[in-house]
């Protein structure tokens, strides 16, 4: 015979011990979904592995960045976070703060007896090396422009500091919220990714560019008995789809910012949570850029945004998750207004006497999107046929994100153009006055308009409420008008968790907060 | 023959800065801006101009290409744009990755190919030739992100056997890194060992139609023996051939699987330096694998060469 039995046998025995030996191994990385099924609730403990899109970006931690959501609050701290429901600053790194009358000085008290993980104390010169820092020309930050008008820092004495800006800013705080105090001796080694030295919960103990980030507890943490994880790893899968592979096979217990469909589609899953971010800060939209001929016309504008059907956009792209909005604002933003938030209601036959009126129908249009980012892709698709019904000639245009981020930064789509932004849910100031799409110094749609400056100038500047609700209301008008840009759909970063993650956490911008999260045994 | 060496050596540097010339230009020619991808999508203009200024992505041309150059040439690779590293510690560990991917990728492509390839050629039986070479086809058609897919589908999300991406801690360091790496290793290895599998059965049936196998059964030797002993390792010669061309393949086909299991190697690196707008290690990385090139052809010609001139003298 070819083969003796005895090989077939041995053969046999070997295929089957590996399988066996896989399982085995297998079935120890899962121990704890076993022993759960088991019963006991052991609180403490475990790693959560995280798996996420892209890889963190160390030199831009002083802004919002989609992938840094995962590290910001795990290795650093900031001086306040915000109340999810009332938006009002609450304790963190600053035990308490006083404002001036006049808004212009503000003295945060600052915790004692917190240290970063390299052991130094954290003072009051942290805050000020930090802030010197964000001051830097290469330093990129949606809260840049607040802070620039600091003209004046005092460390008072080592949990005093001072600060003292040019002029008032009605959102003073946002800069508070979104600044990691990050040790300014190690800025540089932070910035190359090799060193990062927080007062957070986690310390880094790896860093593969690339590839991902390995955390560990930090004991010498200020919040007593937190956190609750002894390790926390961060893994980067390119595609949604192998986000949602890691996270079924068990590898992973929280996939970050899956796309909505393959998100939507684990919903009913009870292995499995979708918890929507209630800061509601991940809007889609259409810009035009109103240099072009066609886009140029007010009443095309609004012609295009009466012809696009918002609620086909949030079924069929964003799986239900928000809600149809013409205007930028989360509920819980002071700027969101009911009232004014469905004029562009679905209506195609009205979008096309707007555009025969305007002398427009039958003119072609470019429709710009970057092909990578599946939202944007699946909306422009939508848009692509809503114009053809009202009567215009679009061209759907996919780009590479490198090619689309370029022309987004310069303003030269030749057309419209379908991105996301967030800042939906915080004080407008930071929406019309930080992002890029709105920003009304400059703009993606190069809207340059005196009347929307100023309106962005007083909204900034004006600190009494009362004021502020008119002028928001004035701001939404405006909008709506102009339409340089029309929001569609007004959604939520998502965190896909296995159902045995508890007590997660997040801040105003969507940043991880685990300091009270566990894996339920 | 130090003429010769001098003259092809000169080429390879010709032909060395002239890809260098070409891996800038066209790079630079490529939409997007290293600075925009570090900023971030809300950055104002001011602060894109005072990063490009701090990349030196604001001086001419000229000048970037000589920095880069002349780095080169001191053995000084950079430090990447978007990950702070240097290109040559990220470029050691990918090529590392990669290269674990790839042996392991080998080490399953002759398990599998002797395994189809032994049957096929020793059996007597008239269906396993056309059985082996099915099984052949269908292993070498099928492409590696097909066959991915479906094993991360399978084995991965269904079965919960092995993870569905990733690389474990370190080359061999742990049960965790073979585990991680089983996966991505048959997944690439299917498609050499088809190839390799179906030279195989050929060579054997050849092998076995030898006098001396023959002469062997003769003797009474047992049919296990033969095949294990004499057959084998001498059919080996030709399929060792067409296994050393195939290494090459498994590193082209590695890009491939590293994206589908997200394994850290070149391949990822390559794309994410691209996409990312990652100039330096992405030219880098370009430049290494012509140098890596011309190195081999270099020596291919030197050895050609010294056998042409021993020929020559044995002819006299």
């Amino acid at each position: 015979m070819l083969v003796s039995k005895k090989w077939i046998s041995l053969l046999a025995l070997s295929v089957a011990g590996s399988l066996i030996l896989a399982g085995c191994t297998s079935s120890k990385s899962n121990s704890n979904s076993t022993s759960q099924q088991q019963g006991s609730t052991a609180k403490k403990g475990g790693t959560l592995t995280i798996v996420q899109s892209a890889d963190i970006n160390t030199k831009n931690l002083m802004g919002q960045n989609n992938p840094n959501f995962s590290i910001e609050k795990l290795i650093y701290n900031t001086l306040i976070h915000y109340n999810h429901k009332t938006l009002q600053p609450e304790p963190e790194l600053a035990s308490s703060w006083k404002l001036s009358s006049d808004n212009r000085t503000i003295t945060f008290n600052l915790r004692s007896g917190v240290k970063y993980h390299t052991g130094a104390e954290f003072t009051a010169n942290d805050v000020i090396g930090t802030i010197k820092y964000m001051q830097l020309p290469t330093t990129s930050s949606q809260t840049k422009s607040i802070a620039m008008l600091i003209t004046h820092m005092v460390a008072d004495n080592p949990h005093k500091v001072t600060l003292t800006l040019d002029h008032a800013v009605s959102n003073l705080f946002d800069l508070f919220e979104m600044m990691p105090i990050i040790n300014p001796s190690n800025m540089q080694q932070t910035e190359n990714g090799k060193t990062f030295d927080g007062t957070g919960p986690f310390k880094v103990d790896s860093y593969s560019p690339g590839v991902g980030v390995k955390l560990s507890k930090f004991d010498g943490y200020w919040q007593k008995g937190e956190p609750y994880l002894d390790h926390v790893d961060i893994n980067v899968v390119k595609s949604s789809q192998g986000m949602l592979s890691s996270l079924k096979s068990g590898q992973s217990q929280l996939a970050l910012d899956l796309e909505p469909l393959d998100a939507v589609s684990i919903k009913n899953n009870p292995q499995y949570k979708l918890v929507q971010s209630d800061a509601q800060d991940n809007t889609l939209y259409v810009a035009s850029n109103v240099k072009t001929p066609l886009l140029s016309n007010k009443a095309v504008r609004q012609a295009i945004s009466y012809s696009i059907d918002r609620k086909r956009v949030l079924s069929q792209v964003m799986g239900g998750i928000g809600e149809a909005s013409d205007l930028p604002w989360s509920p819980d933003s002071p700027a969101y207004d009911k009232a004014l938030n469905h004029r562009y209601t679905y209506n195609p036959s009205k979008a096309k006497s707007l555009l025969e009126k305007a002398g427009a129908a039958g003119q072609s249009v470019n429709v710009y999107y970057n092909s990578g980012f599946a939202p944007a892709a699946g909306a422009a698709q939508i848009i692509v046929f809503d114009l053809k019904q009202a009567g215009l000639k679009p061209v759907a245009q996919p780009q590479q994100a490198a090619t689309f981020l370029t022309n987004l930064q310069t303003g030269n789509f030749d057309g419209l153009f379908v991105q996301g932004h967030g800042f939906g849910q915080l004080h407008p100031s930071i929406l019309i006055n930080g992002s890029f799409p709105f920003n009304a110094s400059k703009n993606a749609s190069n809207f340059d308009n005196a009347t929307y400056k100023q309106l962005a100038a007083s909204v900034a500047q004006t600190t009494d409420p009362s004021k502020q609700k008119s002028l928001l209301r004035q701001l939404n008008k405006f909008l709506l008008d102009q339409q340089f840009l029309s929001d569609l759909v007004v959604s939520s970063h998502t965190y896909t968790i296995s159902s045995k993650v508890k007590g997660l956490q997040w801040n105003m911008l969507d940043d991880l907060v685990l300091d009270k999260t566990y894996i339920q045994k | 023959m130090f003429a010769y060496i001098r003259r092809r050596a000169l080429s390879a540097l010709i032909i060395l800065l002239v890809a260098s010339v070409l891996i800038f230009g066209i790079l630079r020619l490529a939409p997007g801006d290293p600075a925009v991808a570090i900023a971030g999508p809300d950055a104002t203009a001011p602060v894109i101009k005072a990063i490009r200024q701090s990349l030196g992505l604001d001086q001419n041309l000229a000048v970037q290409y000589w920095t880069w150059l002349s780095g080169l040439f001191t053995g000084n690779l950079h430090h990447s744009y978007v990950f702070g590293s240097s290109v040559a510690a990220l470029l050691g560990q990918a090529l590392s990755n990669t290269l674990e991917l790839a042996l392991g990728a080998l080490i399953c492509a002759v398990v599998i190919a002797v395994a189809i390839g032994v049957p096929a050629g020793v059996s007597r039986r008239p269906g396993s030739a056309r059985t082996a070479n099915l099984i052949d086809s269908v292993l070498y058609a099928v492409p590696p992100y097909v066959t991915g897919v479906l094993f991360v589908l399978v084995f991965s999300v269904a079965l919960h056997l092995f993870p569905a991406s990733g690389s474990g801690p370190g080359p061999w360091k742990s049960s965790a890194s073979l585990h991680a790496l089983i996966l991505p290793a048959v997944c690439l290895s299917l498609p050499t060992a088809a190839i390799v599998g179906r030279f195989l059965g050929s060579s054997l049936r050849k092998t076995s139609e030898a006098d001396f196998v023959r002469t062997a059964r003769a003797k009474g030797i047992s049919e296990a023996r033969l095949v294990w002993r004499h057959i084998l390792p001498n059919s080996l010669p030709p399929v060792l051939t067409i296994l050393g061309l195939q290494i090459g393949q498994l590193l082209s086909g590695a890009i491939i699987v590293e994206t589908v299991f997200a394994w850290p190697g070149l391949g990822q690196l390559l794309v994410n330096s691209v996409t990312e707008s990652d100039y330096l290690t992405t030219q880098d990385i370009l430049m290494f694998a012509v140098l890596v090139f011309v190195i081999i052809q270099l020596l291919t010609d030197i050895v050609n060469n010294v056998f042409d001139a021993n020929r020559g003298k044995r002819n006299l």
